[in-house]
């Protein structure tokens, strides 16, 4: 048994290489897990990128709107914590970002969706809510961890709603 | 003849001082009122919108029933949807989908924009949703909130307060005709109006008609007493002289509009147009019909006694008069007369209040701000978008009154001969990952006992409470987790002495087990091995974990603490098993997102909050154990009710079974259920066959009994398989094995069989090769 199971594993490692290199990750765009899981989980991510959006259009009280109701369908969605997480990093209480994302590492690590592109999110967040917060100590190092994962996103040390969408 | 004439003069000085001293009073009041609060409003609480998208099961949350609740109007199909013409609160139902016109509605973040759109239906399921003028799909569109009730003074009066420039012109038309057809050309006082009823009731032999023009009216109803005499009358009239004098037309006519008594909504009446409307037509006054809004002016007269839902042909034949005489006065054309006059009456359903809901209302008010007090919150009509799930609420109440009579019915014993001490019961319902209170019904009958058991209650939850004893004993420690789901657990006689004596725990049944499993332990809700894994860990260590998930009530600090003797609330056992469910989690109770004063101003509001108070996979762990009590355990009634997918929790009952509890959940739900007697005695029944019923039925019906999602292990637990005979790592040749949890680095040293090592020289080489698939499947992850 113990044999037959890496015939499996070897046939994957020989056509990994054909996906093409993907060395340096970019940011994670919530548009493109679009369409995945069961209807809550479409519909919820769906309020998610429309809460993206009005946080994009300057209108914040709208976007927790949408998130709130994402959360509605799909409390388990770590994207919506995610997306929470960045809202309040721009606004007025960015520590209010931390157990925001702090959620949103459990449910993605628990979900099997953590990726280093979703880890770049994670700590690009978590460094700018603490620099924002007056930590920098703390949070600049974060800042430098997730510019060296998504250097296209996080080279301005800042996760715009449009780049998150 | 001089001194007649001074005499007279004198006279008309005196009643001219008296008149003039008269009316400056009568003025004093007009002006208090009117530049005071003029009305007082109740405030309003409203439910969560609810959200449409595809793939929901439109026949579980009953949406036909909810769309005529909201006041949408059903229309016959003719020809098909796309084509067919539904205006504005309409809706048409065909065999696979519906076409509706949803209203907009104000919300404090995000105002909803009215939208035409088709519903397609395959099943029970909603397959699409698109628009109609654009032919776009769309993901989700929200329905406007119900109103879950409202916070009344002492004269039970509810209004919707309406400004002119926001109602249709022929609800005003409507009124004016009927009521008052000279209003923009009198000064208060129609005389030709009062000469005219005058001779219309001489005729009649009896008083048949008012001459009194709308601000007569209103000076009445805003100011004086409803008898009948000359004095009232005269003060009437003067008052309406006074209004018309300091006051424009419009803020006169809008007064009357906002103050009229149109009707009843049970026991609370319903005052001004804009409540009207929505008690007739479930729709706000700017979208009434012109045959509506006669509708509306009709029953102004006589409320009760042409009220549309008891006397619909006597309401009916009034509003086609009123239409006539619109007309008539050439305040509508002949089209819009012919068109409104044929018109059934559409009414609205009646939606009486959930009483049931006011448990709710009543949490909702303590933990609103301290300045919105009882006084403010029955007159300032603010608004309150509430956490609660109307259908979640509806479906609760039922359940618990269900449940509750139920048992009465097959334990007859139960039954009390004074209904105020009669069985009761509370049902909460949390969403674990806000903390939102999604349901509340502190007692199966607010008329009867307005005490609310889930929050102002508190009891001893019995084994309820023993997974806070196992989450302290798992909970890494300095000195290590006190137990793994693989440790043994000693079930034999214990006694403990204690300042009130010696304390000596037994089991339900009465027997002891020796050693047992965690997961037996648990399962079988085994009280001397809990307490004694509690005296292990200390009554310390289980009060502080109580505490940080969420248990605020005092707790004795005593060894049968680990059995539940220290009382709490239905809510805050709630709120703690919301914390396991949540991953450790704990989160802040809310029943309110945001409160929106009489301007439309938000107020307050209440964001997500929530904070880990325990590690990932001590809250796993913990909510695998309650798992097993679902599967095997004392709650398998959960599953024998058809329940699919993920549940957890744990019964309780208190000694001398005067206490019935079920703590369950879902990835997404937590309920807690709890019957009892409000002075304690017996139930004679265990929580298995009370409180666990009540809560599968309740679940079922809000799942349709597939629960959704799943309780994940965070990646520091593993699953291994062990002998749990004796708790070892179990390997091949191992004759009993079991899959297990354990946090990383908490595996079991032992294995079986004991001499595997020797028995497998590849043993080592075995773990290596683990190891390294292990590795290979991460990095073909990543690459992948």
């Amino acid at each position: 048994m113990a044999r037959r199971g890496w015939v499996p594993l070897l046939i994957l490692c020989a056509c990994a290489p054909l996906r093409g290199p993907d060395a340096t990750p970019s940011g994670l765009h919530l548009s493109e897990l679009a369409g995945e899981g069961d209807a809550e989980r479409r519909t919820s991510l769906d309020l998610v990128l429309q809460g993206l959006g009005e946080d994009a259009s300057g209108r914040p009280a709208a976007a927790l709107a949408e998130y709130q109701s994402a959360l509605r369908l799909d409390p388990t969605n770590p994207w919506v914590y995610l997306a929470l997480a960045r809202h309040h990093v721009d606004g007025t209480q960015p520590e209010r970002a931390l157990p925001f994302l702090d959620q949103a590492r459990a449910l993605v690590e628990a979900q099997g969706s953590d990726s280093p592109r979703v880890e770049a999110h994670l700590l690009g967040l978590r460094g700018a809510a603490l620099v924002a917060s007056g930590r920098p100590v703390e949070g600049l190092p974060l800042l430098e961890e997730a510019r060296a994962l998504a250097p296209d996103v996080w080279a301005d040390g800042h996760l715009s709603a449009h780049e998150l969408q | 003849m001089r001194r007649a004439g001074w005499l007279t003069l004198i006279l008309g000085f005196l009643a001219g001082c008296f008149v003039g001293a008269r009316m400056v009073r009568l003025d004093r009041i007009i002006t208090a009122r009117f530049e005071g609060q003029r009305f007082r409003v109740p405030s309003r609480v409203l439910s969560a919108p609810t959200i449409l998208y595809p793939g929901l099961d439109w026949r579980r949350i009953e949406l036909r029933a909810l769309l005529i609740r909201l006041g949408y109007r059903e229309l016959e199909l003719r020809g098909s949807l796309g084509e067919a013409r539904v205006p504005l609160g309409h809706v048409v139902w065909s065999k696979r989908a519906l076409r509706v016109h949803l209203r907009g509605f104000e919300h404090p973040r995000r105002p909803e924009p009215p939208r035409d759109i088709v519903i397609g239906l395959g099943g029970s399921t909603i397959e699409r949703i698109q628009a109609t003028d654009t032919g776009r799909t769309l993901g989700a569109v929200l329905l406007e909130p119900e109103v879950v009730g409202s916070y009344y003074g002492p004269d039970r009066e509810q209004r919707e307060l309406v400004r002119l420039g926001e109602i249709p012109r022929h609800l005003v038309d409507a009124v004016l005709a009927v009521e008052d057809q000279r209003f923009d050309s009198h000064h208060g006082i129609d005389l030709r109006r009062v000469l005219g009823a005058a001779l219309a009731n001489l005729r009649a032999g009896s008083i048949r008609q008012g001459g009194s023009t709308l601000t007569q009216q209103l000076a009445k109803n805003f100011f004086l007493t409803p008898e009948r005499t000359l004095r009232r009358k005269l003060e009437e009239a003067g008052m309406a002289l006074l209004m018309e004098a300091r006051y424009s037309k419009d803020e006169i006519l809008e007064t009357y509009l906002n103050e009229i008594y149109l009707g009843q909504r049970g026991s609370t009446a319903v005052h001004g147009v804009g409540e009207a409307s929505r008690l007739y037509f479930g729709k706000p006054a700017r979208h009434l019909a012109p045959a509506e809004s006669a509708l509306i002016a009709a029953i102004i007269q006589s409320p009760n006694g042409t009220s549309p839902f008891r006397a619909p042909e006597k309401a009916r034949a009034r509003r086609n008069l009123v239409l006539g005489l619109m007309y008539r006065q050439g305040r509508i054309e002949a089209v819009v007369f012919r068109e409104a006059r044929d018109e059934p009456l559409r009414l609205a359903a009646r939606t009486p209040e959930l009483r049931e809901s006011r448990y709710f209302l009543d949490a909702l008010r303590r933990q609103l701000p301290e300045v919105y007090d009882e006084a403010t919150l029955t007159s300032e009509g603010v608004r309150i978008y509430s956490t609660l799930d109307f259908r979640l609420q509806r479906l609760a109440a039922e359940t618990l009154v269900a449940g509750l009579e139920g048992l009465e019915k097959s334990q007859p014993g139960l039954v009390a001969k004074d209904p105020a001490r009669g069985l009761q019961g509370c049902i909460v319902v949390l969403r674990p990952q806000t903390g939102e209170i999604l349901a509340l019904v502190g007692g199966r009958s607010y008329g009867l006992s307005q005490f609310d058991r889930c929050t102002q209650a508190r009891r001893p939850p019995g084994s309820a409470f023993k997974p806070f004893v196992y989450a302290a004993a798992l909970e890494p420690a300095p000195q290590g987790a006190t137990i793994t789901l693989a440790s043994r657990l000693d079930d034999s006689p214990l006694r403990v002495d204690t300042s009130n004596g010696p304390w000596q725990p037994r089991n339900f049944d009465e027997e002891f087990n020796g050693d047992v499993g965690v997961r037996e332990a648990v399962e079988r809700s085994l009280n001397v091995a809990t307490a004694r894994l509690a005296l292990d860990v200390g009554v310390e260590r289980v009060i502080d974990m109580s505490r940080r998930l969420g248990i605020r009530s005092p707790l004795p600090r005593v060894p049968s603490l680990a059995l539940g003797t220290g009382d709490v609330s239905p809510l805050e056992l709630a709120r703690a098993y919301a914390t396991l469910a949540n991953g450790g989690v704990r989160p802040e109770i809310r029943t309110f997102d945001d409160l929106v004063d009489a301007q439309g101003r938000t107020v307050a509001r209440r964001e997500i909050e929530f904070r880990r108070v325990l590690d990932r996979g001590t809250a796993y762990l913990s909510t695998s154990l309650l798992e097993g009590v679902v599967e095997r355990g004392t709650a398998q009634g959960v599953r024998r009710a058809g329940i699919h997918g993920p549940v957890a929790g744990k019964t309780g009952t208190s000694d001398g079974e005067r206490d019935a509890w079920f703590a369950g959940f879902t990835p997404e739900l937590v309920v807690v259920v709890w019957v009892g007697f409000d002075d304690p005695r017996s139930l004679g029944l265990s929580s298995s066959r009370v409180a666990v019923p009540i809560w599968a039925r309740f679940v079922r019906e809000v799942t349709g009994g597939r629960v959704r999602g799943a309780f994940l292990p965070p990646p520091d637990v593993i699953e291994l398989e062990i002998e749990p005979a004796t708790g070892a790592l179990a390997k091949r040749g191992c004759p009993v094995r079991q899959a297990e949890y354990f946090v990383v680095g908490t595996e079991p040293t032992l294995v079986c069989p004991s001499d595997w090592a020797e028995r497998d020289p590849g043993f080592e080489l075995d773990r290596e090769a683990d190891r390294l698939r292990e590795g290979l499947l991460r990095w073909l992850k990543d690459v992948l």
